[in-house]
């Protein structure tokens, strides 16, 4: 295959190669004899997914397998709607059916156990072994639940959930939520960053405050954090500050109220930010007791759902993916893993710089990842990459808002070409922030069909 | 890209792309005969096929859309305008006013800021070319 890049490179490159390229656009020249490369993908999340879809739209003729612990996905995205009965458990499934029927993407329900880098085979629980000419590893994130004393895998399972990475867990918190006794206190303890969805531990407090409003109007929400500010922090809490009466902090009062005015309300808002310079960071659960200890104070609540720090999953641990960071450092054009030859990591678990921990960013990385693999099999050269993420996030059901950048590599890191504005304008129309929220529900079913339609 | 691909496009669209086409090629190919005479030619990864800086493209940069606009920005009933089969014209007179602050918009001028002329009219004339069969109204 080599020999036949380098034939074909030296023809292009030639003065006769020169004008017969110029006759026809690559793609609709006889396509190079490269044989049907095996595309192997570990992980069926948004990633992984993504990168199937799209392989096989560029090159149906690729073999592409995926292989994958569970059989239906439970999307993370939009979980936090469950908590709210906005959304049912049953709307979080999503099935590889399509893949299979639409693209004939190969799946292997089966956890991978090990990998030979330079034999090119992957190992599996179910005794299987599986060649590939490329690996893509997309393994998502998992949950340090050990980071706070008192907190463990077993304690969320069963009293005080975290729910970041979504199925019984979810349900789980949905019930406690739900059935919280009237003036209960609800207690969310947000991540230190680098975390998945960076709106989202404030998202979901938000959806929960307005639900209280209605079904427990006298509860709390107490968010703890360990973090000063958030992605999209002033239009969220702007939001806040005009659904459920919330103050804002001074500094942010100071930031933006030469821009938009923020109402000062009179009494307390059911919904308040404990930030880490405030004492914020959590330190301890005590599921018994259903308290939570943070650096400032000891909150006796009667729902706690904590999102614990994170790292990369566990598969990119054992495949030795992952660096000191607990993330997975790679080529910032290719994804190919710094650690690893011939292996691509793509989605929450790689360094990408200033790309979020996002399931749009995923979707995005593993596009271009695979357009680029196509181009490198085929012999071509690598166009320049360029992503985009979009993180639509509601401050209520009908108060949508969002941070929207574009991604190009910038001296070998990957950094924002967007440098004017990312978030909604603080000046925004009641009728744009609702539009916000009716295109946060759109985008959750156009990218579902994105990445696994 | 792809035979695949270019089963979507229509028979006019995928004229104008070809002449289109012809002129990125040539730019592509004057890369390759520079790389030829500068580096060896050892192909063992896309490491070291990528060069410092690829050429744009279209396609590539177009994909980044789909997340909200659909699959080759073919969309059924919602809230996104589909981008399959929208005139080049069109498309590009839109990003451009979004980017420049002329069409009031919630989020897509900042990400029109992301993209300059020339990868704005690359993106559109990629999706100009996309039949709109998708498309459900």
């Amino acid at each position: 295959m080599n020999a036949l890049n380098l034939s074909r490179r030296q023809w292009l490159a030639s003065s006769a190669g020169l004008l017969a390229a110029a006759s026809l656009p690559a793609w609709a020249q006889t396509p190079a004899k490269v044989g049907p490369a095996h595309i192997v993908i570990i992980g069926g999340g948004v990633g992984g997914a993504t990168a199937a879809k799209y392989l096989k739209l560029f090159d149906p003729t690729l073999k592409v397998t995926v292989i994958e612990k569970n059989r239906i996905y439970i999307r993370p995205y939009g979980s936090s709607e469950v908590l709210n009965q906005h959304s049912s458990m049953d709307d979080l499934n999503v099935s590889y059916d399509a893949l299979r029927s639409n693209y004939g993407v190969n799946f292997v329900f089966d956890t991978v156990t090990g990998f030979d880098p330079i034999a090119r085979t992957v190992q599996t629980a179910g005794k299987q072994k599986i060649s590939y000419d490329r690996l893509i590893v997309s393994p998502g994130i998992q949950l340090m639940y050990s980071a706070y004393a008192g907190y463990s895998e077993q304690v969320a399972n069963t009293a005080v959930p975290s729910g970041w990475i979504p199925g019984a867990q979810t349900a789980l918190l949905a019930r406690q939520l739900q059935g919280m006794r009237q003036g209960g206190t609800f207690v969310l303890a947000a991540p230190p960053n680098p975390y998945r969805c960076p709106p989202g531990p404030y998202e979901r407090p938000a959806l929960m405050t307005e639900w209280f409003m209605k079904h427990n109007p006298t509860a709390k929400v107490i968010i703890v954090d360990p973090k000063d500010s958030f992605v999209t922090d002033e239009t969220m809490m702007l939001g806040w500050n005009r659904l459920y009466n919330f103050n804002l902090p001074d500094d942010y009062v100071k930031k933006m109220r030469d821009k938009v005015e923020i109402k000062q309300h009179a009494g307390t808002s059911m919904i308040s930010w404990v930030r880490g310079k405030d004492g914020g960071r959590t330190l301890r659960i005590d599921a018994k007791k259903m308290t939570i200890e943070t650096e400032a104070e000891v909150i006796k609540a009667d729902v706690i759902n904590v999102i614990p720090p994170m790292k990369a999953g566990q598969l990119a641990m054992t495949l030795g993916l992952a660096d000191a960071s607990g993330w997975c450092p790679v080529n910032r054009r290719t994804f190919a893993s710094t650690l690893q030859p011939n292996v691509h990591v793509i989605g929450d678990a790689c360094i990408a710089d200033a790309m979020p921990k996002s399931g749009f960013s995923a979707n995005s990385q593993a596009k271009v990842l695979a357009y680029t693999l196509i181009e490198e099999l085929a012999g071509r050269p690598a166009p320049e990459p360029l992503w985009e993420n979009t993180c639509y996030a509601l401050a209520g059901k009908d108060y949508g808002l969002f941070v929207a950048d574009v991604f190009k590599v910038i001296d070998g890191k990957i950094g924002r070409v967007n440098t004017r504005a990312r978030y909604l304008a603080l000046d925004a129309m009641p009728a744009q922030i609702k539009l916000g929220a009716r295109y946060q529900q759109a985008w959750l079913r156009t990218f579902t069909q994105d990445c696994f339609a | 890209m792809t035979q695949n691909l270019y089963k979507n496009l229509n028979v006019a669209a995928r004229n104008t792309l070809l002449a289109l086409f012809a002129g990125g090629l040539a730019l592509l190919s004057y890369a390759a005969n520079e790389s030829a005479s500068n580096k060896p030619l050892v192909l063992t990864g896309i490491a070291k096929v990528a060069p410092d800086k690829g050429a744009i493209s279209g396609e590539l940069m177009a994909h980044s859309c789909a997340g909200c606009h659909g699959t080759l920005g073919r969309l059924g009933d919602e809230s996104f305008v589909p981008l399959a089969g929208m005139p080049v014209g069109q498309f590009v007179s839109s990003m451009v006013a979004f980017r420049d602050g002329k069409r009031p918009a919630t989020l897509m001028g900042h990400v029109a800021q992301g993209f300059s002329d020339a990868e704005i009219r690359a993106m559109g004339e990629f999706f100009a070319a996309v039949k709109t069969e998708g498309n459900q109204p």
